[in-house]
């Protein structure tokens, strides 16, 4: 029966259901997990990386770029980070027009768009696909960390469907229900940064198959504000640092970082 | 009066031994009348690349903000800075892209190569002419007196500070016999370890 | 048109003022003219320039201010409202038939606890100043400002300072403009007061 009515993105099924986008979000849940935690003084992302072996050629991780792969973890914009779980291909589509998003708002109002915002852009793209067209929708669920002056910092999910909600803490992916019920246990409203990273590492190495932690296996990143500078600050770890700060929480092995062309003399993310 | 001196200012960039500098006046005028005393005209595009506009203030903020959106673009796919020979190239084609309704105003560039340490300065006109200098630009309403001094003061291969000093020397005399530029300067020396930003209180009147 | 509006920035608020009369060539054909808009709860803009255009910009800028707030839940700070204003006129002024507005833009932005001022024409030229003037009350009111205004003075400071301004317009500008009308922002929101 159901068949008649999965052709289409756009037809609903007698039973009032878009099956291509329960489709999707069935894909998405078995996608590499993305967790990200809200702290008082800053945001959290991790997230599982599926695609690995010692064949991948990871050498712009290492030294260029703004760190991470290029497969979880993606920087939107100075002041937004995002990690994105289900189809890497539609996922590398909708960063790309979401950073656009951003230096659009930035040319028009001369500010960072607000994290919200910035969420809402993408899904009303996504949103468009569950109704216009007989094309495929995003295959692609998506948490936003960041901060903006009006609501500091922020944690929001969106879905194929082009629904999103904020978050103190959520997780989408592979075993995501485990994960957010391990999150509600712990989590409290006034965790620290500090806390908040110890939190999501514990999180991570109990809701993921493997059983070490490792950069190989795995993203992380914050989203904080200098404090010199009051501008947010976006930090997606290198795979040497991610070892590191493992083996910090007792989780695994180390490596050296090295400097790159990306970042100022002071380490940060140059975007002006 | 022309439309490029209706606003007034002056933008000036010089090479020295492994660094270059970059400096502009502070006035926004309306023809004689002085607007404001703090309107920067030069704008960091990355910790070792700056970019002046002098020329038409509208066009001066527009292009500001479509040269930052570009560069921002580029370094986020990228994953790395801009080369100032790079960065050259995208203001000389954003300009002639506007060419039978031109921006008005005339960009100076001053970097550092990230790759090669090589100190880059360039100039263009309202179309995107590329002028490749080894010793110094100038562009504004004081340039033609800026090239007087510059010519005068400028030498090769000076260390930063007495960069500083020339670059300063010079735009504070010509700009004091320039009645559309002045109140105060802005100067950025760019070395490969940092950028040393120093304002000027010049003759404020 | 012998039209004039200034604005300044005091320890805490922003203080605009306009001329109120509205002519054609030699006429005076109204006195209580409000040139001063109100373009949401924690901003304010003085308009001047070609009679019609004036109306439909503030207007226009007004409305897709309020869309904004609708839109998102919270207005948008000066500094953005002021870039978005600008933005436009930068574009009209290369359009078929542009705006002719100049604009003070006076503003309380509430993430930084700032009053900000912005001197806007219609060349799209915005630059952010302790005071501004517009039209030939520029010419005499700005030499006064440079003289006594104070980027620190408590209210009253700021307001003596603006007497100064308008009398010193009333005493070499050639035509009389009539009263001036002053709006306030502060942490508090918009008021009118009488100079």
């Amino acid at each position: 029966m159901a068949r008649r009515y999965d052709s289409r993105t756009t037809i609903f099924s007698p039973e009032g259901r878009l099956y291509q986008i329960e489709y999707a979000m069935e894909a998405i849940s078995h996608a590499g997990t993305v967790l990200g935690v809200l702290a008082t003084d800053g945001v959290v992302l991790a997230a599982e990386k599926k695609v690995t072996g010692k064949l991948l050629d990871l050498s712009v991780a290492k030294e260029g770029g703004y760190g991470g792969s290029g497969e979880k973890i993606f920087l939107l914009n100075t002041n937004v980070i995002a990690g994105v779980a289900g189809l890497t291909a539609d996922a590398n589509s909708l960063i790309n027009y979401a950073r656009s998003a951003a230096q659009r708002h930035l040319f028009s109002y001369n500010e960072d768009i607000p994290v919200e915002q910035l969420a809402q852009r993408l899904c009303d793209l996504k949103q468009g696909y569950t109704q216009f067209g007989g094309l495929r929708p995003f295959g692609v669920s998506l948490l936003y960390a960041g901060w903006d002056p009006h609501y500091q910092f922020q944690l929001y999910h969106s879905d194929p469907s082009g629904n999103y909600s904020g978050w103190k803490a959520t997780c989408i992916g592979a075993n995501n229900g485990t994960a957010q019920s391990l999150l509600k246990q712990e989590y409290k409203d006034t965790v620290s940064l500090e806390d908040a990273i110890g939190l999501v590492l514990r999180t991570m190495s109990k809701t993921m198959d493997s059983t070490s932690l490792s950069s190989e296996k795995l993203e992380f990143a914050t989203l904080t504000v200098d404090p010199e500078t009051k501008r947010p600050q976006a930090k997606i770890y290198r795979p040497a640092e991610v070892d590191a700060l493992l083996a910090k929480h007792g989780l695994a092995k180390t490596e050296d970082t090295e400097s790159n062309e990306m970042l100022s003399r002071d380490g940060r993310l140059v975007m002006r | 009066m022309s439309i490029m001196e209706y606003n007034g200012g002056s933008v000036l960039a010089m090479k020295g031994k492994n660094c270059v500098a970059i400096a502009s006046d502070l006035r926004l005028g309306n023809q004689a009348m002085t607007v404001a005393t703090n309107f920067e005209k030069v704008f960091p595009v990355t910790d070792c690349l700056y970019l002046g506009l002098a020329g038409l203030a509208s066009d001066v903020i527009t292009l500001r903000e479509r040269f930052r959106f570009r560069v921002n673009m580029y370094t986020i796919k990228e994953e790395r800075q801009i080369e100032p020979a790079t960065f050259a190239q995208l203001v000389s084609s954003t300009l002639y892209e506007k060419r039978f309704g031109p921006y008005f105003v005339e960009p100076v560039i001053a970097g550092i190569s990230k790759k090669t340490g090589e100190p880059f300065i360039a100039a263009t006109d309202l179309i995107g002419c590329l002028n490749f200098a080894k010793d110094f630009v100038v562009c504004g309403t004081a340039s033609d007196k800026l090239f007087g001094v510059a010519e005068g003061l400028w030498e090769p291969d000076l260390e930063p500070e007495d960069l500083f000093e020339t670059i300063s020397q010079t735009l504070m005399n010509a700009v004091d016999r320039d009645a559309f530029s002045g109140w105060g300067a802005i100067v950025h020396v760019i070395t490969p370890e940092k950028v040393i930003t120093r304002t000027l209180k010049a003759r404020m009147d | 048109m012998a039209e004039c509006s200034f604005g300044l920035i005091g320890k805490g608020y922003v203080i605009l003022a306009s001329d109120t009369t509205a002519g054609r060539s030699i006429v005076k054909m109204k006195e209580d003219e409000d040139k001063i808009k109100a373009l949401g709860p924690n901003l304010i803009m003085a308009t001047g320039g070609e009679p019609g255009d004036t109306i439909q910009f503030a207007e226009y800028v007004e409305r897709n201010l309020r869309l904004y707030h609708i839109r998102h839940n919270h207005t948008l700070r000066p500094s953005s409202a002021a870039a978005w204003i600008r933005r436009t006129l930068a574009d009209s002024l290369r359009s078929r038939n542009p705006y002719s507005v100049n604009l003070i833009l006076g503003g309380y932005d509430h993430t930084t606890s700032t009053p900000n001022l912005y001197w806007i024409d219609y060349l799209g030229t915005m630059v952010d100043v302790p005071f501004a003037a517009h039209g030939y009350g520029a010419y005499f009111a700005l030499s006064t400002l440079d003289r006594y205004h104070d980027p620190e003075a408590p209210l009253e400071e700021g307001l003596e300072t603006l007497r100064k301004c308008v009398r010193e317009v009333e005493k070499r500008l050639i035509v009389s403009l009539g009263k001036f009308k002053v709006k306030i922002i502060d942490r508090n929101g918009m008021r009118e007061i009488d100079l």
